[in-house]
């Protein structure tokens, strides 16, 4: 196997450097001058297949056009915005990042950050540092952290996590999505602005993308005010920098927690001179246990692109999401991890599939997915198992493909959600009164409708027969049965 | 003197109660006092404590029953007090803690003391909480990083270290203990505690001993009364038990801790870091932390926040009004 030439993007991880030195054909971008670095690219071009960015630094339009040979950008990250995600769709090239092993870190930084704006932990240590509290007496009375009203932008695996926390701080959650999560304990703001009028301490967990860019308007900062606590653990481009800066200093919002800057790392000059705001330079999830984890990850999914096995984290595909891992669950999953797509499922018990995300539960599973397809038995337990939660779970952007039968979808919801835009699409091999089909799913631009042909192929159909005489033989000769159920 | 004591309280209406006020009082605690009692402040009097109290003996119709004291060292309610003030029945305390009044005599005497109950347990829970992820993730110290230039210059700054999976050992699980339990669970810590004696439902692991806590934890979190027993309860072999990964949190009583040798240990690298509200003589704290990078240092202000404020003054209300009216305190500390 030919060493996989790797393009290291930045000095990032001293471990991440030395086992892509040591597992592959390590190329270091800063070994050149930045005025030579086109044709240092060209004359290396050849060799790369790969290449390792972070938040920072990562595969932009130009240097994708600039690396003909390259497959896989596998990223020492989970935000993925600096990634020409477009462009790698259209020349067929993968990408990984590394979400779950930073969640709980990034989680942690966020409520510290909020604890440390409103106690004004860093400013109190600066004061005593300065010899203030013999010399002028007690800091500054500050307000409590406990019970206060927190809403979350974004309600993902970093968004979750930082809800938990707060939670044991007897603070009341409420946050804003792309869409409503299966969460009744957290208000759902369809609104940015709404959301901050409506708490204490709003803190930016989202991804970045062309939608959620500058989310934290001059809008939402006024309407957070003078008692409000921004906490950003996001991206920098999550918020107008500027509208902030001057918000800040002139008390028109309360404080800030900032990992993140428009431009690191240069944080805003204004910022460094204020007591309103605790700045820490992009460390969300800079933990000795965390880094070794993300380098990890990124090793692993450059070795599986190498040895053409799955990825580990793919992010260029759909998530798709299986209710029933059996035989017919499992060969979809593989089916669609050869697409890179993320695989979920739920099923009663769960098993221990390294590759697969397990939900607890169908609604989950739909919140979490932009394919959920129905792959588990019909008994009692799994009838109407798609229910309206779960078509609202999986939101005017999901996709239901139904290769089980009928009665596991509620059918009246599903034709309603797909007629009124509820549901983005749907793909149905299987109905609740075959041969019967719904007529208001006859005009829709957003189905596929097939009549139960899921086995219909030659091939299998003669396969089955072979297997329905077998059995029938076997019972009138007394011998085992193929295939027994009961 | 009697004319400096007359000029600090306020004049008599009705039948109104006197107390005396023993501390430094905020403008909103002075009103609400003042609307309610006639009160003798004894910052205000400008007279030596002694004196002070002498001269309070002789107020007419009646003498203060009730005393509102601070903690924090600066008067201590102790025999030589309750001697010099024998009119005094009930002290209503503000603090957190209670090392500065003599609960032995108290009783002996029949003196009722109220305490600040669980008033202060949500912030001092949330500042050790706070000070905690601030320690292990460099929080103050990235932020003087940043203020000072060294992102851009200096490139990322050094990693930290994760809390989820900590073994977190709690000295003393009382109402703030727990409370920070609660927290820290949330984290991912693991929980565990030393106190006297193990607590009934709770499923912590617990420790007899100091050494096996510390040695068993990467974060030692003081949360105990200070009395002769806790004096020091993290002394050296504790720290060099804690060992060159672990950290410390101090929101308790400087004195739980021995500072010159935790000094040393964060000196020579015996321990990893330390978050520290509170030292042994306040407000001097010793100036070999301030070069330290791997210290947090906030000024004894873990319950400080507009909050617990107005919630203590609620309480001390509440207490004086039991008292006075013959009920039972709302947050007796004596009798038990």
């Amino acid at each position: 196997m030919e060493s996989l030439g790797v393009l290291l993007l930045h000095p990032m991880n001293a471990y991440l450097e030395q086992e892509l030195d040591r597992r592959f054909r390590l190329i270091r971008l800063w070994d050149s001058p930045p005025d030579a670095r086109a044709d240092f690219l060209r004359s290396n071009a050849a060799a790369i297949r790969a290449v390792v960015g972070n938040a920072g630094y990562n595969a932009d339009s130009a240097l994708i056009d600039a690396l003909p040979a390259l497959e896989i950008v596998a990223s020492f990250s989970v935000g993925i915005d600096r990634v020409d995600l477009a462009k790698c769709r259209e020349r067929g090239i993968r990408v990984t990042n590394t979400p779950d092993v930073l969640t709980d870190d990034v989680a942690d930084l966020a409520v510290g950050l909020a604890i440390a704006a409103l106690r004004k932990i860093p400013q109190a240590d600066r004061y005593v540092r300065a010899g203030l509290w013999k010399a002028k007496g007690d800091y500054t009375l500050t307000t409590r952290f406990s019970g206060k009203r927190v809403a979350i932008l974004g309600l993902g695996r970093i968004g979750l996590a930082v809800a938990k926390r707060a939670e044991a701080f007897d603070c009341s959650i409420s946050y804003h999505s792309r869409s409503q999560k299966p969460f009744p304990n957290y208000r759902f703001f369809t609104n940015v602005v709404d959301l901050a009028a409506n708490c204490d301490v709003l803190i930016v967990a989202c991804s970045l993308n062309a939608e959620t860019h500058h989310i934290v308007s001059r809008e939402v900062i006024h309407a957070l005010g003078p008692e409000g606590v921004l906490i950003n653990i996001g991206r920098g481009a999550h918020v107008d920098e500027p509208e902030l800066v001057s918000a800040l200093f002139e008390k028109r919002l309360g404080a800030a927690g900032l990992d993140v800057f428009e431009h690191e790392p240069f944080p805003p000059e204004q910022l460094i001179g204020l007591d309103n705001v605790v700045l820490v330079p992009h460390v969300g999830s800079d933990t000795e246990e965390t880094c070794k984890a993300m380098a990890d990850l990124v090793l692993q999914n450059l070795e599986a692109h190498a040895l053409n096995k799955p990825l580990l984290t793919p992010f260029s595909g759909k998530r798709v999401g299986i209710i029933g891992l059996g035989r017919i669950g499992l060969a979809i999953a593989t089916r669609v991890e050869a697409f890179d797509c993320p695989v979920n499922y739920y099923q009663r018990t769960k098993k221990e599939y390294p590759n697969y995300t397990y939900y607890p539960s169908v609604v989950e599973l739909a919140a979490n997915s932009d394919v959920l397809v129905v792959a588990c038995p019909l008994n009692e337990q799994t009838r109407h198992i798609v229910n309206r939660e779960v078509i609202d779970a999986l939101g005017p952007k999901g996709v239901l493909i139904n290769i089980g039968r009928g009665p596991h979808v509620d059918e009246p919801e599903l034709v309603s959600a797909l007629v009124e835009g509820r549901l983005g699409g749907a793909g149905l091999d299987v109905f609740e009164d075959e041969p019967n089909v719904p007529e208001a799913l006859f005009t829709l631009d957003n189905v596929v409708l097939v009549p139960h042909v899921g086995s219909g192929t030659h091939e299998t159909r003669q396969a089955m027969a072979d297997l329905v005489l077998g059995n029938l033989e076997a019972h009138v000769l007394k011998k085992p049965l193929l295939t027994p159920v009961v | 003197m009697a004319s400096a004591i007359a000029a600090a309280t306020a004049p008599p209406t009705g039948a109104q109660h006197s107390v005396l006020l023993l501390r430094r009082a905020n403008d909103y605690l002075a009103a609400t006092l003042r609307a309610r009692y006639r009160v003798l402040s004894f910052y205000d009097s400008g007279a030596p404590l002694p004196a002070f109290l002498a001269a309070s003996a002789a107020l007419e119709p009646e003498p203060p029953r009730a005393a509102l004291v601070v903690g924090g060292g600066a008067i201590r309610l102790d025999t030589a007090f309750l001697d010099a003030a024998p009119y005094l029945r009930c002290v209503v305390t503000t603090a957190a803690g209670l090392d500065h009044v003599d609960l032995a005599e108290c009783a002996r005497r029949g003196v009722l003391v109220a305490g600040a109950g669980e008033v202060f347990s949500t912030d001092v829970a949330d500042h050790a909480v706070g000070l905690l992820i601030d320690v292990l993730r460099n929080v103050s110290a990235a932020d003087r990083y940043v203020r000072r230039g060294l992102w851009p210059v200096q490139g990322d700054y050094p990693l930290g270290s994760k809390l989820a999976g900590k073994r977190v050992g709690i000295i003393g699980l009382g109402s703030i203990g727990s409370s920070i339990a609660k927290r820290l669970k949330a984290f991912g810590c693991v929980i565990q505690y030393h106190s006297r004696r193990p607590k009934d439902g709770v499923s912590f692991g617990y420790f007899h001993d100091m050494i096996s806590l510390a040695t068993e934890s990467d974060a030692l979190i003081v949360v105990c009364a200070l009395n002769d027993q806790t004096r020091h309860i993290v002394n050296k072999e504790v720290l060099g038990a804690l060992g060159k990964d672990g950290v410390v949190v101090n929101i308790a009583r400087g004195g739980n801790i021995d500072e010159a040798e935790l000094i040393s240990a964060l000196r020579e690298g015996k321990i990893a870091g330390a978050g520290l509200d509170v030292f042994e003589k306040e407000p001097v704290v010793p100036a070999e932390f301030f070069s330290m990078d791997n210290v947090v240092l906030t000024a004894h202000e873990a319950v400080f926040t507009t909050e617990s404020g107005s919630d203590l003054c609620d309480l001390m209300i509440g207490n004086l009004e039991a008292f006075f009216d013959g009920r039972a305190l709302l947050t007796p500390v004596l009798p038990k």
